[in-house]
C-alpha cells in the first residue's frame, strides 16, 4: 500500500502543476483555457524532439520547451482570447476558441511524420514515444521496500518548489498584487493604473509555462509521449481538480490535485479499475453538493 | 533488373495460385480484364491507438498493389487502393465503411485495423454483401460469427490475420513446455475488445498448463501511467505477467514492471508483434514472447521477396502487420483473377469474388495460405521473442493442427 501511496503522490504532483496553470487563468480572466491540455502535451513533445531529434541535452531542452510553452500562452491570449474580449463576447466563446486552438495543436503533432511540414517538431504521427534512455539518468532507489525513481523524485521536488515560488510571487510581488487586483475587479484595477491586458498576457504566459513544465515532467517520468497525453490524461481531471479545490484557488488546485490522485489510486487498489473513475467523480460530486464553492471555498474577493 | 525479377516472381505466384484455385472453383477469366480497374477500399487506423499498426498495414498493401500493377495487373486489370483513416474510433470506422460502401465502386474492403471497430464494420459489409478481408483483427467473434451474439455465419467476412484464439494458447503451450511457470497475473484493458478478448483466452488457457492465475488486473486503455496497476501486479510475485493489450501499453507495462523489480516472463498477444512495440520496450521487453503470424527472417521465397522489397521501398524492416496487409492484396488479386469479373455488375462481381476467395491457395509472406471453412486463416504460428533492440528472434514454429 505504501508503494501505491507514493505512486499517488507522484501523479498528484502532475495534476497539481497542471491544475495550477488552469486555475490561474480562470482566476484572473474568468475563462477556462481548454488549450491548456494541448500546451501540456507540447511541453513533452518539444522537449522530446529537442532531445531525441536535435541532440540538445535534457536540461536546456526542458528550459527551451517551457519558454516556448509560455510563448504559446501568449499566442492563446492574442489569437483566441483578446479578440473576443474586445468584442465583449461571452465567456463560452472564449472557451470554444481555446478548444479550437487545442485541436489545431494536437492535429499538427498528430500529422507530423518524416517529410511533412512539421517533421522538425515531431516525426511519429499518432504513435507514442519515450525519451531515449540515455537522455536523462534515472537511478532507481529501493528504500524500505519501496521503489523510487530518480525522475519521479525530481517531479515531486520541482512541483513543491515551484508552487512555493508561485505562492510567494502572488502574495508578495508587484506582479502578484496586480494579478490579484485584476482578478478581484478588472475595472478598478484599470482605474488604479494597472495595464490589464499586460496582466492577462503575463497570466497566460505563466500558466502555459507551468502547463508545459507539467507535460514534460509527465512525459519524462510517468508516461509515453503522444499527441493525446493532454487530452486523455489531464484535461478532464485537471478540470475536476480545480472544481474540487475551488475554481480560481491556487492552494485549492494543489490540494485538489493530490486528493484526486489519492482517491483514484485507493479506488483502483481497493475496488478495481472499473470503478476508479466513478469513485473519483463521485467524490467530486459529493464535494460539490456539500460545498459548492469547492474545498478551499474561493469567493471572488479571495481569488488566487 | 530487380523490378523485372519481382514481376516474374509475382506473376509466377499469381499464376500458380490461379492454377491451385481453378481446381475447386472451375473458374477462369473469359471476360476481358484488360484496361479495367479493380477498386479496393481499406479502412485503417492511421491515427489514434491503432496508429501503431494501421500505417504498417497500409505500407504492405500499397507495396503489393504496386508490385502487382507493375507486373501487368490482374489479368491486365489495374488494382486501385483507396485507404481511409478511421482514427481508431469505432463510430468513425463505421462511418468510413458506410461511405465506401455507398460509393458503390469497391469490389472489396479491407480492415478495419482494430477488433473493436470490426464488430461495427463487418456486419455492415455482410448486410451489403461486399467481401471484407480483416488484415489485423485477431479478437474473437470476427469470423464467422461477425454478428455475435447471433451465431449465423457471415458469408462475406474473411480474415487473414491469425486469431488470438490460436496464437495465445500456442504461445502459452510453448512457454509452459520449456519453463513450467506456476503462477501468472493477467493485465487487461477492460474497455478494449482486443484486450479483453485476449484476456478471456488467457484465462481459459492457463489452467491446461498448470498455471494458477493469481489476479486479473484491468485498467482503461487510455491510461498512460502504469505505476499503479503494475505495482498491484508485481506485488503478487507471479512467474508470468500476461499482457493482452495493444499500442504502447505492452511496452509501458514491461518498462514499469522491470523498474519495480519484476524479473519474471512477459507473455502476450498480437499487440507485441510489431517492431514499434519491441523498440519501445527496449531492454525491458527482451525475451517477451508472443505467437505471431509472421517472422521477419523466414527465408522462403514469398517472404524473402516481400522483406527485400519492403526494405528497399520504405528503408526499414517490415512487420507482421505489413506482411498481413501485403498478403491481403495477394489474396484479393488471386481471387479476382479467378472470379471471371464482369466489371458491369458490381453486386454480382462481389459475390463472384467472395466465392473465389474461399478457394484461395497461394504462397504469401505468412507462408502457404488458405482459408478455413469459417473464412479464418490457416497457417503456421511463429512463436517469437523480443530481442531488446526493436526486433524479434524465433523461438519455435508450430504448424496448424
Amino acid at each position: 500500500m505504501a508503494q501505491q501511496l507514493l505512486n499517488a503522490i507522484f501523479i498528484g504532483s502532475i495534476y497539481a502543476l497542471f491544475a495550477v496553470g488552469y486555475t490561474l487563468v480562470f482566476g484572473v480572466l474568468d475563462v477556462l483555457n481548454l488549450a491548456h491540455s494541448a500546451v501540456f502535451m507540447l511541453g513533452a513533445v518539444i522537449t522530446y524532439s529537442l532531445v531525441a531529434l536535435h541532440g540538445v541535452p535534457f536540461l536546456p531542452a526542458a528550459g527551451i520547451a517551457v519558454l516556448i510553452c509560455g510563448l504559446l500562452g501568449l499566442l492563446i491570449e492574442f489569437v483566441a482570447l483578446r479578440p473576443l474580449r474586445r468584442r465583449n463576447a461571452p465567456p463560452i466563446s472564449a472557451l470554444i476558441s481555446t478548444i479550437g486552438l487545442a485541436l489545431i495543436f494536437v492535429a499538427i503533432v498528430e500529422q507530423a511524420t518524416p517529410g511533412t511540414l512539421f517533421s522538425w517538431l515531431w516525426q511519429d504521427g499518432a504513435n507514442a514515444v519515450r525519451f531515449p534512455t540515455d537522455a536523462v539518468p534515472n537511478p532507481t532507489f529501493h528504500v524500505l521496500g519501496l521503489t523510487i525513481e530518480g525522475t519521479k523524485l525530481v517531479i515531486l521536488i520541482t512541483t513543491v518548489l515551484l508552487l512555493l515560488v508561485l505562492g510567494y510571487v502572488i502574495r508578495f510581488t508587484q506582479l502578484g498584487r496586480a494579478l490579484r487586483a485584476v482578478a478581484e475587479n478588472r475595472r478598478a484595477a484599470t482605474l488604479l493604473g494597472i495595464h490589464v491586458d499586460r496582466i492577462f498576457a503575463s497570466t497566460l504566459f505563466l500558466s502555459s509555462a507551468l502547463g508545459g513544465l507539467a507535460g514534460l515532467l509527465f512525459g519524462l517520468a510517468i508516461s509515453d509521449i503522444s499527441p493525446y497525453i493532454g487530452r486523455d490524461q489531464v484535461e478532464l481531471k485537471g478540470l475536476a481538480v480545480i472544481v474540487l479545490g475551488g475554481m480560481g484557488s491556487i492552494p485549492g488546485a494543489v490540494l485538489g490535485g493530490y486528493l484526486l490522485a489519492m482517491i483514484e489510486v485507493l479506488a483502483f487498489v481497493r475496488l478495481g479499475s472499473n470503478v476508479e473513475a466513478g469513485v473519483a467523480f463521485a467524490a467530486l460530486f459529493l464535494v460539490l453538493v456539500l460545498r459548492p464553492q469547492g474545498l478551499f471555498g474561493a469567493r471572488l474577493r479571495e481569488r488566487l | 533488373m530487380r523490378t523485372g525479377a519481382r514481376a516474374i516472381v509475382l506473376g509466377l505466384v499469381l499464376a500458380l495460385s490461379a492454377c491451385g484455385g481453378s481446381s475447386t472453383t472451375g473458374t477462369s477469366s473469359s471476360n476481358s480484364y484488360q484496361g479495367k480497374t479493380i477498386q479496393l477500399g481499406a479502412i485503417l487506423s492511421l491515427t489514434g491507438a491503432g496508429g501503431v499498426y494501421g500505417p504498417s498495414s497500409q505500407r504492405g498493401m500499397v507495396l503489393a498493389v504496386d508490385n502487382i500493377n507493375n507486373a501487368g495487373g490482374v489479368n491486365g486489370a489495374k488494382l486501385l487502393l483507396d485507404v481511409r483513416d478511421d482514427g481508431s474510433l469505432k463510430a468513425q470506422s463505421q462511418q468510413v465503411a458506410q461511405t465506401l460502401i455507398q460509393q458503390g465502386q469497391f469490389l472489396a474492403l479491407l480492415g478495419p485495423t482494430l477488433s473493436n471497430s470490426a464488430v461495427a464494420v463487418h456486419p455492415l459489409a455482410e448486410s451489403f454483401k461486399i467481401p471484407i478481408l480483416a488484415v489485423s483483427t485477431t479478437g474473437i467473434h470476427i469470423v464467422p460469427d461477425c454478428n455475435y451474439p447471433k451465431t449465423d455465419a457471415c458469408t462475406y467476412v474473411f480474415r487473414d490475420s491469425l486469431g488470438e484464439e490460436t496464437a495465445i494458447p500456442t504461445n502459452i503451450m510453448v512457454y509452459a513446455a520449456k519453463a513450467h511457470p506456476a503462477t501468472g497475473v493477467l493485465m487487461v484493458a477492460n474497455d478494449d475488445k482486443f484486450s479483453s478478448d485476449g484476456g478471456k483466452i488467457v484465462t481459459n488457457t492457463v489452467g491446461k498448463y498448470g498455471i494458477q492465475l493469481l489476479d486479473t488486473i484491468s485498467f482503461s486503455k487510455t491510461i498512460t501511467d502504469f505505476s499503479v496497476p503494475v505495482t498491484k501486479a508485481v506485488q503478487k510475485h507471479p512467474d508470468v505477467i500476461f499482457i493482452t493489450s495493444l499500442g504502447g501499453i505492452p511496452a509501458s507495462i514491461m518498462i514499469e514492471a522491470r523498474k519495480q523489480g519484476f524479473t519474471g516472463q512477459f507473455l502476450g498477444g498480437n499487440g507485441f508483434n510489431t517492431a514499434v512495440v519491441s523498440k519501445q520496450a527496449g531492454d525491458a521487453g527482451k525475451g517477451a514472447e508472443s505467437g505471431s503470424a509472421w517472422y521477419l527472417s523466414n527465408t522462403f521465397p514469398s517472404n524473402a521477396e516481400f522483406v527485400r522489397d519492403y526494405k528497399a521501398r520504405y528503408g526499414n524492416d517490415a512487420d507482421q502487420f505489413a506482411a498481413q496487409g501485403y498478403a491481403a492484396i495477394l489474396i484479393l488479386a488471386d481471387a479476382a483473377k479467378r472470379a471471371n469479373l464482369t466489371f458491369t455488375d458490381t453486386a454480382g462481381d462481389r459475390t463472384k469474388l467472395r466465392d473465389a476467395m474461399e478457394s484461395v491457395n497461394i504462397q504469401t509472406p505468412l507462408g502457404p495460405f488458405q482459408f478455413t471453412t469459417n473464412h479464418d486463416v490457416k497457417q503456421t504460428v511463429w512463436v517469437i521473442a523480443m530481442d531488446g533492440h526493436g526486433g524479434f528472434t524465433l523461438v519455435q514454429s508450430v504448424n496448424p493442427s
